[in-house]
């Protein structure tokens, strides 16, 4: 029996670490690929820096709008029990399942100057097709149900009754809210918001198809594979690699520790 | 003051209905009931976290229905405590202080929690984070959070159950010495009678939505309106039967009866005939070694089964055809020489028997 258990055990741990070196690996290879010297290089075209510059810029605004309108909808997820309810769930999930490029494709025929929507907000001034607006509206797109199931299980990770003892102690629902479940849920929201920000950060499929140019870090790292091969795509794909996972590192100290 | 009219409240499937009740100001009410009987449903509904369907809520003579819960000035403690895992010892308790409280002259926030640290013996507390207080700790940083701005109304459900018994008891001291000295009328909600024997001056009995019962605690233990009152509140050996007319009717009023339930036939005073409980308090059971017959009696035969000692009083557990329990001072067991498997003679007064 001791022997059996102790085979379990190292035949888990095996089939683990494969999976895990299956990920760490390639992207070690990546890290030292690169020298100092071509990063030097890198970082001095301003190009490169341009469209980094344009990917936080782009993902950031991205982000704020999922949460404004995201929270209080992970609010109402997590809190109140309405008609269609998982209706709303299953729909703002729906981005996930469905591929990036069809993503694209849809958004390209919602927000094109040829539909009604589109072509509403071009009148006023607001293009998305081959302009900023498009990388966002992409961004949005996919990152969005991450915010929002983030959110939600934030709020749900917050015990309701807490809401009504405040309510008892003299807060009104705004304030019980304001002075118990935000600062609460508040770690478990930004890290949701910060796990959104990187997927939009890594998004290109339905970017590509929207606004190719001006191009965010993804789609110049592409441009330039294909343009230039290999060698010439390192530097920047590891300049991208290192602010994925300085993000990684900041969600995991803001995570609690019960959903690590 | 609470006065609750003719509430009804549905949660789910379960109703809640035909509530009424008054707590005088400065009385203390215990609800009492089996689990899923209504009584946290009622605490919410007091507080305004329930909606009513029907019904009328009064707090000293003001009507608060539609107040939502945070104008209705009272105090909620809850089961499982619920203290903000965010904020420390301190915190918790001035919570709810600045907010109502504050900018009132003589209310010094800082000395009302000091205070109520001090009465409920949390001093040490006051700066430690809320995680890792022990149960009787929590409880008593509940009981100060809730108290700390000096509402007129506390509501409090099963305070108590989630405490040792030893704690238990002097929470239970603490708690009634806190409501003379704040002069607070309260509600609590609990399913142990007990406590509502030690605490309350009044107590509703709630069976499924509905209050059963409603009195001083001696009256309902005394004298239960229904079987499953008496069972609940253990007032004593509630047997199943009908009764009959022993004597020609007579006009109204109570007539002697003859109780049937099983094997067990009893002479009863009875005001109906037709089935019925009779329920016998173990205190109203006389035991002797040898019977002397007197008139309108009820005497039997019966072995101990077993004898059960809770304090200066001994149960008799006795068969006598059917189970039957009798209650004694522990003394006269001893004289008795009482023990199991001793026959002896067990007699009733017709008149103590309770037909409900």
């Amino acid at each position: 029996m001791p022997f059996r258990s102790l085979l379990s055990r190292v035949v888990l741990a095996a089939l683990g670490a494969c999976l895990v070196l299956f990920i760490v690996g390639p992207l070690l290879r990546l890290l030292f690929f690169a020298t100092p010297e071509t990063l030097g290089d890198a970082l001095r075209d301003r190009e490169l820096r341009d469209s980094i510059a344009l990917t936080v810029f782009t993902a950031s605004v991205a982000t704020l709008i999922a949460a404004l309108f995201g929270v209080p909808l992970a609010y109402l997820l997590a809190r109140r029990n309405f008609p269609g309810r998982r209706l709303v769930q299953g729909l703002i999930e729906l981005p996930v399942v469905v591929p990036h490029p069809v993503a694209g494709i849809a958004l390209l025929l919602f927000l094109g100057r040829r539909s009604e929507v589109g072509g509403a907000l071009a009148h006023l001034g607001l293009e998305f097709v081959s302009h900023v607006p498009g990388i966002v509206a992409a961004m949005l797109f996919v990152s969005a149900p991450i915010l929002v199931s983030g959110a939600r299980e934030a709020f749900r990770s917050v015990d309701p009754q807490l809401e009504r003892v405040a309510r008892t102690l003299g807060d009104t629902s705004w304030g019980a809210f304001r002075r118990v479940t935000l600062p609460l849920a508040g770690r478990g929201v930004l890290a949701g918001s910060m796990l959104a920000w990187s997927r939009s950060v890594s998004e290109f499929g339905s970017i590509v198809i929207l606004t190719y140019n001006p191009k965010v870090a993804s789609i110049y790292i592409f441009d330039r594979f294909t343009t230039f091969g290999l060698h010439a795509a390192v530097p920047a794909a590891v300049i991208l690699l290192l602010v994925a996972l300085a993000v990684l590192l900041m969600v995991r100290v803001l995570q609690p520790a019960e959903h690590q | 003051m609470i006065r609750l009219e003719n509430l009804h409240v549905r949660v789910g499937s379960f109703d809640l209905q035909d509530i009424s009740l008054e707590v005088p100001k400065g009385g203390y009410a215990l609800i009492i009931g089996p689990t899923g009987s209504g009584k946290t449903t009622l605490l919410e509904a007091v507080a305004g976290h329930a909606r009513l369907r029907s019904g009328r809520v009064f707090m000293h003579d003001d009507e608060v229905t539609d107040l939502p819960p945070e104008r209705r000035g009272l105090g909620f403690v809850y089961q499982q405590y619920h203290l903000f895992p965010h904020l420390s010892v301190r915190e918790n308790i001035g919570y709810g202080i600045r907010r109502t409280r504050g900018d009132r002259d003589g209310f010094d926030p800082a000395a009302r929690v000091a205070e109520l640290a001090g009465l409920l013996a949390i001093e040490p507390l006051l700066e430690r984070p809320v995680r890792g207080l022990s149960g009787g700790e929590q409880q008593r940083v509940a009981l100060a959070r809730a108290l700390a701005p000096k509402p007129s109304i506390l509501l409090l459900d099963e305070p108590f159950a989630a405490v040792d018994p030893a704690t238990r008891q002097v929470l239970r001291r603490e708690l009634r010495e806190l409501h003379e000295r704040e002069g607070i009328t309260t509600l609590q909600v609990t399913h142990d009678f007990d406590e509502a024997l030690r605490l309350g001056d009044l107590v509703a009995v709630l069976s499924e939505g509905r209050i059963a019962q409603s009195g001083t605690p001696e009256q309902v233990f005394r004298y239960p309106n229904s079987a499953f009152v008496a069972r609940f509140v253990g007032t004593g050996n509630v047997i199943a039967g009908t009764v009959e007319r022993a004597e020609p009717p007579n006009g109204a009023g109570p007539f002697r009866g003859r109780f049937t339930g099983g094997t067990l036939t009893l002479d009863v005073v009875a005001e109906r005939e037709g089935p019925i409980h009779a329920v016998l308090r173990p205190e109203d059971i006389v035991l002797s070694l040898t019977h002397s017959r007197g008139s309108a009696r009820n005497h039997m035969d019966g072995r101990v089964v077993r004898l059960e000692r809770v304090g200066p009083v001994t149960l008799v557990h006795l068969d006598v055809g059917r189970p039957l329990i009798a209650s004694l001072t522990t003394r006269s067991v001893e004289e008795m020489g009482l023990r199991s498997g001793v026959t002896v003679a067990v007699t009733v007064k017709a008149t103590a028997i309770l037909l409900v």
